[in-house]
């Protein structure tokens, strides 16, 4: 059989639809008179199940699934994992230090850029933004453990 | 008539007061750059800009964000014009024509035509606006639950049925957005839904977060800089002014460009991208030199860029009187309103009068303004293009963590912000659009709220429904809809909307 990209997204939606209803099953449905929690996301779910079906079924019109484009993959998942990173540090290390951190991380290691250079820009472009956000904009940031 | 007239002079009065201008300005300055800038949209830019609107009062917050909208449409067209890069999606059209005649020498000409297109077509929708809107707010006053309910469908099947890609797929966006909608406590039970014991989850998913990791990191997960390259042509500030031919070759388009896109933008759906495709094959058929299309036709400029702004403004009219969002810009400026504790729908125009003519009012001076800065400053956005993209993207990951961070201090908003950015970017892979993702997310409460309370008053008889005129007739405008979309998909016959599919396509590779 041919794995087209159709099979593959119409059976994830499936499943998911199919999740959404086993994870309903404490929700109370209630009656057409009086309808309770569960009711439009059984309704919703259940559709989504039958759009994903279709989609399965229509997916000879797709392309092969082998033939979707990862090629930024690497990149994706590169912006994804530094992002993680910076995201676990910000209530921690604060705003200037955390986002320095992952501009120069993104710029050296994903665009292989000058570490020097890096270090420069990303400092420049947090302090501007800093100032711009706390004294222009008078938005708190979250703050290093060296309180500022 | 005399009334309007007299709202609106209200509302410029509100529009002058010297903050409501400055914000005003900011939203157009911003909005050009995020035109301008290939990589970001006007939506992620609104979802990002959105909680910097938070220490403002609602009329100052809404005039900016709805600067930023059609601010970008008119920035978009410099990218389109001078890189073949569309700036945004509405601007693809622009890039065939506007770019052949840069390379002809005509940058400054194909520039000021754009300019003057965008300020016509979007006074023309700002127009139309005033004169729409009011009187449709009076008849919504007489909605009901199941009105709404119907209303409400049919916005998701004309999304539907007006998307590049298929009606299964935007369908299916449209489900999994009410899924997320429907996350958090139940406002008529109290029952916790789907929040797995957070309890940052229990006042549901908000919009920022989706929208920003769904268009702004996702944009950013599936371009890697080496693919973002493009020459950059200067024009000299002596060119900018077109000569006579060329003034007389897009009066015409402007005026069509202006109706067509007007009444696009009332219609659900990617209302200002529809429309710059429709109105260039519309100019392409009535022109009499059809082959200087592809080739730097001056019309090919002036019809699609009126038409894309005169539907971003035409995309209020439904969102201002209505309270339903066309698409997910307007679902972003509803949510807006909501976090400002303004409710967006009919009632908007008789209790909120500063903030609906204020707005109203403001978008004439917003018009008049993006002219101003669109050809002046033009040589200032040639240098914002040259910043290369690597240096870039940075920055918008920087704005889409505070953004979605200061909105409630909360660090789930933001991992649900991360999580949003792999979606989106899983979703563009497959073919997925995510914006009717963002749709369903925002009507959810207001479809549940309607379709429980329908039942309700009809003790469960689906009937009432069909009992009521206009909810029936919405609906059978719905079943017409999917009649339609049946009938072309049972004769495997391409319709219009498959064509626009291809046509879109076909540029966004060439």
């Amino acid at each position: 059989m041919n794995l087209r990209a159709d099979h593959v997204a119409g059976a994830t939606f499936v499943i998911f639809g199919a999740a959404i209803i086993a994870l309903s099953g404490d929700l109370p449905v209630g009656r057409l008179s009086m309808p309770g929690s569960g009711f439009l996301p059984m309704i919703v779910a259940t559709l989504t199940i039958v759009f994903g079906a279709a989609l399965v079924l229509r997916a000879g019109e797709s392309g092969r699934f082998s033939e979707v484009d990862w090629t930024d993959g690497k990149h994706a998942a590169m912006v994804t994992i530094i992002t993680i990173a910076a995201i676990s540090l910000y209530t921690y290390l604060g705003y200037i230090i955390t986002m320095t951190l992952m501009v120069i991380a993104l710029l050296v290691l994903i665009e292989r850029r000058n570490p020097l250079r890096a270090a420069a820009y990303g400092a420049t472009l947090v302090l501007v933004t800093y100032a711009c956000f706390v004294l222009l904009l008078k938005t708190p940031l979250p703050a290093s453990p060296f309180s500022y | 008539m005399e009334s309007t007239l007299l709202s609106l002079a209200h509302g410029f009065a509100v529009a002058f007061q010297p903050d409501n201008l400055w914000y005003a300005f900011l939203g157009c300055l911003v909005g050009t750059l995020v035109g301008v800038l290939p990589g970001i949209g006007p939506l992620s830019g609104i979802s990002i800009l959105l909680p910097v609107t938070f220490g403002l009062n609602a009329t100052q917050a809404v005039i900016m964000l709805a600067g930023i909208y059609y601010g970008s449409q008119y920035g978009g067209s410099t990218t389109s014009i001078l890189m073949r890069i569309p700036g945004e999606a509405s601007s693809v059209m622009t890039c065939i024509d506007g770019n052949a005649m840069a390379r002809k020498g005509r940058a400054g000409a194909a520039l000021c035509i754009a300019a003057v297109g965008s300020f016509v077509a979007g006074t023309f929708g700002v127009i139309m606006l005033t004169l729409v809107a009011p009187p449709l707010a009076t008849i919504a006053l007489r909605f009901g639950p199941p009105e709404y309910t119907a209303l409400l469908v049919l916005g998701l099947i004309f999304l539907a049925y007006m998307s590049s890609t298929s009606l299964v797929r935007t369908l299916l966006m449209a489900c999994i957005g009410l899924l997320l909608g429907m996350i958090g406590i139940d406002n008529m039970t109290g029952h916790f839904r789907y929040s797995f014991d957070l309890a940052e989850l229990g006042d549901g998913i908000g919009i920022v977060p989706v929208a920003v990791g769904l268009f702004g990191l996702g944009e950013i997960l599936s371009t890697p800089s080496h693919k973002v390259r493009g020459e950059v042509i200067s024009p000299k500030f002596r060119e900018l002014l077109p000569n006579r031919q060329e003034w007389g070759e897009s009066v015409m388009p402007i005026a069509r460009g202006s109706v067509l896109g007007f009444i696009i933008g009332i219609i659900p759906g990617s209302a200002h991208i529809i429309s710059s495709f429709l109105s260039y094959a519309l100019e392409k058929r009535v022109s009499k030199h059809p082959e200087e299309f592809g080739k730097g036709a001056v019309a090919g400029v002036a019809g699609p860029e009126s038409a894309n702004n005169a539907a971003s403004t035409g995309a209020f009219v439904p969102m201002l009187s209505l309270g339903i969002p066309t698409g997910p810009i307007t679902a972003v400026l509803i949510g807006a309103l909501m976090i400002h504790g303004v409710p967006a729908g009919p009632q908007l125009v008789t209790e909120h009068p500063d903030l609906f003519w204020g707005f109203v009012a403001s978008m004439y001076v917003g018009n008049l303004m993006l002219l101003a800065l669109n050809l002046p400053l033009v040589s200032v956005f040639v240098t914002v293009l040259r910043i290369p993209y690597a240096y870039l993207y940075p920055l918008i990951i920087m704005f889409c963590i505070v953004g979605v961070y200061e909105v409630s201090h909360s660090i789930v908003d933001v991992y649900i912000m991360l999580i949003m950015g792999v979606l989106g970017y899983g979703l563009r892979k497959f073919n997925f659009d995510p914006a009717p993702l963002v749709l369903g997310l925002v009507i959810a409460p207001l479809l549940e709220q309607s379709l429980r309370q329908s039942l309700i008053m009809s003790n469960g008889n689906y009937f009432i429904f069909f009992s009521r005129p206009i909810a029936l007739g919405l609906l059978i405008v719905c079943a017409v809809l999917l009649a339609l979309s049946a009938l072309a998909f049972a004769l495997k016959r391409k319709d219009w909307r498959a064509k626009l599919a291809e046509a879109e396509a076909g540029e966004a590779q060439g």
